[in-house]
C-alpha cells in the first residue's frame, strides 16, 4: 500500500518557487530519508504533507486519503522543524493532551511507555519550559508517536542530540520500522540516513535530483570506486609498464613501494587491477575497495 | 474542538483572572445599585431589582470588549507566532481549532457571568435570565470578534494594542451610531449588536448571527493561512 503519494506538488512565496513540482512514492513500511541543503525546500515539502502550509499547487494523498481531508491525521505522527512547546504542560501533560487531541487518548501508562521510548520518563512531570533542546525534541518525538500513528514525519529527529540520545532515537526508528510503521525523515547526519532508510531521496533547489536505495544510489555513483592495493615490492623492471597500465586504467593514481591508490569507473577494473599485478611479479596481499559514501554522493549533488 | 476548547478554559480559569473578574462584575453591581438608590430615592421594586442587573449589563457594554480583548487577544496568533499552532493543525482540522478556542473562552465568560448572576440574586431576591441572555449574546458578540481579530492579525503584540483600542472604539461607536440622526452613518447601526440591545423583546438574539458570521469570517482567513 502507497504511505504518500504526490503529483507536481508546489510551493512558491510570491514569485519565488521553494518546492518545484514533486512526483514522489513512498510505500507503507519504508523508512524514507529526505536529504539536502539547507534551504533546498525538505521542511517546505513536509510542512506541505503536513497541512502546516497550503501548496500552491499539485496533489497528494497520504495512506490513500486526499491531501487536505482532516480524517487522515488520526492516523499520522509529526514531529515539526521548529516548533515549540507548551511551557506551562508538563511532559506527561503534553503528551494526554495531544494523544486525546488526535482521538486516541492515552493513559498515564502508555503516556510513560513513550517517555520511555525516548527516555524522558525521569522528567515526566517536569515542565516543558524548564527543558533544555535535546529533551525539546525527545518530547517533540514522543508527541508524534503517542497515539500510534501508521505514518510519521520526523523533521531532523537527532539534531542538537548526545550521541547517546542519537543512538535511543535511531533504535526508536528501527522499531518504529519493525512494527510496520512508514517513517519519512529529514536528516542533516548523512551516517544516519544511510544506516536507517530503506529509500533515500536527495533534494536540490526545490528539487529531488536523485531518488532510490542506497545501493542504487551507489549503483549509479560507482564512477568513482577507490582501490587500495597493498602488494610486495615491483621489480624494477616492471614499475614503468605498471603505472603506464594503472594511469589507462584508473584516475588518481598514487604509488608508492608497497600500496597503490586508485580510482577507478568499473568494478572490472579490480578483478583486471589484481591480475595485471600478478603478470608483473608482484603479489597483492590486500585489496581495499571504498565504495562511496552518501555523504560522497550527497557532496557530488 | 472539545481538547482544545478545555484547555482554554482551564488556562484562563485557574490564573487569578476569573476571580478578579467575578469581583469586578460583583462590585459593579452592588455598587450601581447603591449608588442609583442613593440618587434616585423613589425606586420602585422591579427598578430596585433590576438596577444591580443593569449595572452588570452596562460594565459588559462598556468595557466587556476590552476585557475579552485584554484575556484572548492573542488566543489565536500567539499560537502561531510561537508555532505550538503547528502541533494543533497537524492532529485536527482549523475550524475545530477555531471553534474549541471559541467556545472555550466562552465557557469561561459564562460560569464567571453566571457565578456573578447567583451571587447578585442573593441580595437582589431574583434571578433575571432576560439580562443574563442578553448579557452573553453581547459577550458571546465580542468573543467572536476578539477571534476575528486574532487570526486576522497574526502579530500578537499588534493585537494588545488594538485591543484596547477596539475595546474603547467599540462601545463609543456603538452608542453614538445607535443615537445619531445623521442619515450617511446611521445605518451602521443595523451591524453592531448595540441597536439590537436597545430593543424591546428578543430582537438581542441577532447579535448571536453576527457572532457567527465574524466565526465564519474567521475561519475562511485561519483556512487558508500557513502556520
Amino acid at each position: 500500500m502507497i504511505a504518500i503519494e504526490t503529483k507536481q506538488l508546489k510551493k512558491s512565496y510570491g514569485a519565488v518557487p521553494v518546492v518545484k513540482g514533486i512526483d514522489l512514492t513512498v510505500e507503507q513500511g519504508e523508512v524514507f530519508g529526505f536529504l539536502g541543503r539547507n534551504g533546498a525546500g525538505k521542511s517546505t515539502f513536509i510542512n506541505m504533507l503536513t497541512g502546516i502550509i497550503h501548496p500552491s499547487s499539485g496533489s497528494f494523498s497520504l495512506l490513500g486519503v486526499e491531501g487536505g481531508d482532516d480524517s487522515v491525521k488520526k492516523d499520522i505522527g509529526v514531529m515539526p522543524d521548529y516548533a515549540n512547546l507548551y511551557g506551562s504542560l508538563t511532559a506527561l501533560g503534553h503528551l494526554k493532551f495531544f494523544s486525546a487531541l488526535s482521538g486516541r487518548p492515552a493513559s498515564k501508562a502508555e503516556c510513560m511507555k513513550v517517555l520511555e521510548k525516548v527516555g524522558l520518563e525521569m522528567h515526566a512531570n517536569k515542565k516543558a519550559v524548564k527543558f533544555s533542546f535535546g529533551m525539546k525534541k525527545k518530547l517533540g518525538i514522543a508527541q508524534a508517536i503517542i497515539h500510534d500513528p501508521e505514518l510519521i514525519f520526523l523533521d531532523e529527529p537527532t539534531s542538537g542530540l548526545d550521541a547517546e540520545a542519537v543512538l535511543h532515537i535511531q533504535k526508536l526508528i528501527r522499531d518504529l520500522q519493525k512494527s510496520g510503521k512508514t517513517v519519512f525523515m529529514t536528516s542533516h547526519n548523512l551516517d544516519e540516513v544511510e544506516k536507517l532508510c530503506t529509500r533515500i531521496a536527495i533534494m536540490k533547489e526545490g528539487e529531488i535530483v536523485k531518488i532510490g536505495t542506497m545501493d542504487e544510489l551507489r549503483a549509479f555513483y560507482r564512477s568513482s570506486i577507490t582501490v587500495k592495493l597493498k602488494h610486495s615490492p615491483i621489480p624494477i623492471s616492471e614499475q614503468a609498464k605498471l603505472r603506464e597500465w594503472l594511469e589507462s586504467a584508473g584516475t588518481s593514481l598514487e604509488m608508492n613501494d608497497s600500496c597503490v591508490t586508485i580510482t577507478v569507473d568499473d568494478e572490472q577494473k579490480i578483478a583486471e587491477m589484481v591480475r595485471a599485478f600478478q603478470q608483473c611479479r608482484v603479489d597483492v596481499y590486500r585489496v581495499h575497495v571504498e565504495e562511496p559514501s552518501l555523504e560522497d554522493i550527497f557532496l557530488e549533488q | 474542538m472539545y481538547e482544545i476548547g478545555k484547555r482554554e478554559f482551564v488556562s484562563l480559569f485557574k490564573s487569578f483572572k476569573s476571580i478578579m473578574i467575578i469581583a469586578i462584575l460583583l462590585a459593579t453591581s452592588y455598587y450601581s445599585a447603591k449608588f442609583a438608590s442613593f440618587i434616585v430615592t423613589e425606586l420602585t421594586d422591579v427598578e430596585d431589582i433590576d438596577i444591580h442587573y443593569f449595572g452588570l449589563l452596562g460594565l459588559i457594554v462598556l468595557f466587556g470588549q476590552l476585557f475579552i480583548m485584554g484575556l484572548s487577544h492573542d488566543s489565536i496568533n500567539r499560537e502561531l507566532h510561537e508555532r505550538t499552532m503547528r502541533f494543533l493543525v497537524t492532529r485536527t482540522s482549523r475550524v475545530s481549532i477555531l471553534l474549541g478556542k471559541f467556545f472555550g473562552i466562552l465557557m469561561f465568560w459564562f460560569v464567571c457571568l453566571l457565578t456573578s448572576f447567583l451571587l447578585i440574586s442573593i441580595f437582589a431576591h431574583k434571578l433575571d435570565l432576560y439580562i443574563f441572555s442578553q448579557t452573553m449574546s453581547l459577550l458571546t458578540f465580542q468573543i467572536a470578534l476578539t477571534i476575528f481579530v486574532s487570526v486576522l492579525i497574526p502579530k500578537p503584540s499588534f493585537t494588545m494594542f488594538l485591543g484596547i483600542v477596539v475595546g474603547i472604539l467599540v462601545p463609543i461607536m456603538g452608542f453614538w451610531l445607535t443615537l445619531t440622526e445623521n442619515v450617511w452613518v446611521s445605518w451602521i447601526k443595523y451591524i453592531t449588536p448595540f441597536y439590537y440591545l436597545d430593543q424591546d423583546g428578543y430582537t438581542f438574539l441577532v447579535t448571536f448571527l453576527f457572532s457567527g458570521l465574524l466565526l465564519f469570517a474567521a475561519g475562511l482567513i485561519f483556512n487558508r493561512r500557513d502556520c
